[in-house]
């Protein structure tokens, strides 16, 4: 679930609130990095709400969390909240303490370079070594970084892993599907997200812009884009609801939720195009300008659909998976969401 | 926050066996070739036989109490069932309206003599109704309607003529909603009332229609001099029209409305086992992960349903979501089936293929039109 009512969903929404507002993510874009809203989710210790409390954290449930990425989403946040979230989540998951300041990570198969977000901003990348069953802890800060070109306003750097020396290692149990199966939750959250501020940006622009003498919401070509691009919010969010319930009750094994992730990863790729055309359609022109605010939501929402892997690459993974099991299973998984034959 | 109310709401153990009951029913009458399964099952699928099964395991009219026939189940008892049957391609259709909405209508607006004498013998899968809304020259402008009811000594006396009766050639009635008051030019919505219609009584002609598969499940249905008596008269005289739209939010968010193609696609699994392509794949991901996303937003739609909260937007959306899936579906499993050559396919997967295509164009018409659906969204947006 996603819930915007819990302590930790609240703090979030209320720093975001006072320290976030529209200018901020403006002004991180041209250089001025918001250090007083990441000062402010740091002190409240917010960065380690998913670590456990003996390791330093205080492991909040699941579903206040993802409620406190949804509102730093909607903020279109200029820091590595959910990064670091992610990151310190998967240090604690190998038993180590989480990183000091803020962080983001790679998943590594076999290569040995990773695209990372928020590359030039994050103090910490923690990468999870699949080969070696290892997760460890590399300091951003003193590696040779290099930005590459992003889609994201957030940035994105490539780290070559090999030849540095990390910080701190150790082994973890988990699988490669368990780590997939959050970030894959936490994106498809914040995805969800950002779709639903994009759509108020838009119902608000049609509701004041007066075209051909009267306002562009009262032309049923609009009403009708904008209603499609409203029912694939719904969906993105039921999606993303889906997969934060699944990692909530998996929180032991989050493999058990992957079924349930990649259908979000999937549903929501797949609506990122319905929604941002009719988006910056009804904007016009003013929705391509860099003063407006309608990018901050579309430029994410489209690197975000390619991170990890776009939405095509997760169809066939998801039919790859799903083709080997029974129509029984799937219909089983449909109707239920147990995806895994118990 | 969010801006639509669709919760999360987690499977019952409870529910779930009452589904490994039905499914082993369903295997059972398949098996025995009691049926052949069909796309759009409910809709234009109907044998008297099979209801009479549905009726006798207890699985009609399970939301209603046992004085009226009924199970004493709730709404979300009659989803799993409703699930089930959809995705076996069940011939459904006979019962399925009287089961869905007259039924409940009755329950709220029926005299106790009709409740007593109608009810038990729809959950018995013997009473079948036929919705009676379109007319003519009155499709998705139902406020349009010219059917006249007008007060005579011995009840209602009824002329004019309904269209896309579904069902109505084998149906015992129909609810038909009437004008019982001039239009109000400036509101067309005043003056309208839901009547109850014994389809055998004299002055009703029923002529069906055939669809362009060559079925013959809808009908024209004419009235002339069709005398009910005033306890036909369902709810306040006037009020048909509130009647009708709250009605309309609940038949528009079950699973009929994502899953009446589902059978195409689990007959082509069994077809395309161990044959499937990665292009294949990719379609098979996409589909699963839509139609497990509309479950959702629809399963949290029943579980408001039944606790009394009737959400008419997230219904449309269902809607127009789930019958874009549906037509989406189909065309999916074509492409899917490419990778098998044609003469290896069955028979049941030529002939099921063939009618998810010509059964397609309704299932965006059907309930209320998409354009419909998107016009009540743009109505909460703010921006109608």
């Amino acid at each position: 679930m996603i819930n915007t009512e819990g302590m930790v969903a609240e703090t979030a929404t209320k720093i975001y609130t006072d320290l976030c507002d529209r200018e901020v993510p403006h002004k991180a874009e041209a250089g001025e990095y918001p250090q007083a809203l990441w000062d402010a989710l740091a002190e409240n210790g917010l960065p380690l709400a998913w670590v456990s409390e003996a390791n330093g954290g205080f492991g909040a449930d699941h579903d206040e969390v993802f409620g406190a990425i949804w509102a730093s989403a909607q903020a279109a946040s200029p820091v590595p909240f959910a990064e670091t979230l992610i990151a310190n989540w998967m240090l604690d998951r190998a038993g180590l303490a989480p990183a000091d300041g803020s962080a983001s990570f790679a998943l590594s198969g076999h290569t040995p370079s990773a695209d990372i977000p928020f590359g030039m901003h994050a103090d910490k990348i923690v990468l999870f070594d699949e080969a070696h069953h290892e997760i460890s802890l590399f300091d951003n800060r003193v590696a040779v970084r290099s930005p590459e070109e992003a889609l994201s306003p957030d940035g994105m750097t490539q780290f070559v892993f090999s030849g540095h020396v990390a910080e701190q290692s150790a082994k973890t149990d988990l699988s490669r599907r368990a780590f997939e199966a959050l970030i894959l939750t936490v994106r498809a959250v914040q995805m969800a997200a950002a779709m639903e501020s994009a759509l108020n940006l838009s119902i608000d622009y049609v509701t004041q812009r007066e075209q051909f003498g009267r306002p562009l919401s009262k032309f049923q070509a609009i009403q009708q884009q904008l209603a499609v691009a409203a029912s694939e919010c719904a969906a993105a969010t039921m999606a993303a609801k889906q997969a934060a319930s699944a990692i909530a009750r998996h929180s032991d094994d989050p493999e058990q939720a992957w079924h349930e992730a990649v259908i979000a990863k999937v549903q929501i790729g797949h609506s990122v195009e319905a929604v941002t055309v009719p988006f910056h359609q009804v904007h016009g022109a003013m929705g391509y300008t860099q003063e407006y605010d309608l990018h901050h939501y579309t430029r994410r929402l489209w690197a975000w659909r390619d991170a990890l892997g776009n939405e095509f690459h997760w169809s066939k993974r998801l039919g790859e998976a799903l083709a080997v099991t029974s129509p029984d299973q799937i219909w089983k998984g449909v109707t239920t969401g147990q995806w895994i034959a118990s | 926050m969010q801006r639509f109310n669709f919760p999360v709401v987690q499977p019952d153990p409870a529910l779930e066996e009452l589904r490994g009951e039905l499914q082993a029913f369903l295997k059972e009458e398949r098996e025995a070739g009691n049926f052949r399964p069909e796309p759009e099952c409910w809709m234009a699928s109907a044998d008297p036989e099979f209801s009479k099964k549905m009726g006798k395991r207890g699985w009609i009219g399970l939301t209603w109490s046992s004085q009226y026939g009924g199970h004493d189940k709730s709404a979300l008892e009659r989803y799993i069932v409703t699930e089930e049957t959809l995705r076996s391609g069940a011939p459904v259709g006979a019962h399925w309206i009287a089961d869905r909405q007259h039924a409940p209508m009755l329950l709220a607006h029926g005299t106790e003599e009709q409740k007593l004498d109608i009810l038990p013998r729809i959950a018995a899968g013997e009473c079948y109704f036929a919705i009676g809304l379109s007319e003519p020259g009155a499709g998705s402008d139902l406020a349009n309607v010219k059917t006249k009811a007008e007060k005579v000594a011995e009840g209602w006396k009824i002329n004019g003529q309904k269209i896309w009766s579904s069902g109505a050639h084998i149906s015992h009635y129909m609810v038909a909603l009437l004008r019982t008051s001039p239009a109000d030019g400036r509101n067309r919505h005043i003056g309208l009332s839901q009547i109850m219609i014994d389809l055998s009584l004299p002055g009703v002609t029923i002529k069906p229609i055939v669809d362009l598969s060559g079925d013959a499940h809808f009908n024209e249905v004419y009235f002339e001099d069709v005398i009910v008596p005033d306890d036909c008269l369902l709810g306040e005289e006037g009020g048909g029209w509130k009647q009708v739209t709250g009605e309309l939010a609940m038949e528009r968010s079950g699973p009929e409305r994502f899953l009446s193609s589902y059978i195409t696609l689990e007959t082509a699994l069994y077809q395309l086992s161990g044959k499937m392509g990665s292009d294949s794949h990719a379609r098979l991901g996409k589909l699963i992960a839509s139609l497990r996303t509309l479950k959702g937003m629809s399963w949290g739609i029943a579980n408001l349903l039944s606790q009394g909260v009737s959400p008419e937007t997230e219904a449309a959306l269902v809607k127009d979501l789930g019958n874009r899936l549906e037509n989406d579906l189909t065309q999916q499993v074509r492409a899917m089936l490419n990778d098998l050559p044609t003469e290896d396919w069955s028979p049941d997967m030529r002939r099921i293929m063939n009618i998810g295509v010509l059964r397609s164009p309704p299932n965006t018409l059907r309930g209320g039109t998409t354009e419909v659906m998107r016009g009540i969204t743009a109505r909460q947006l703010g921006l109608r």
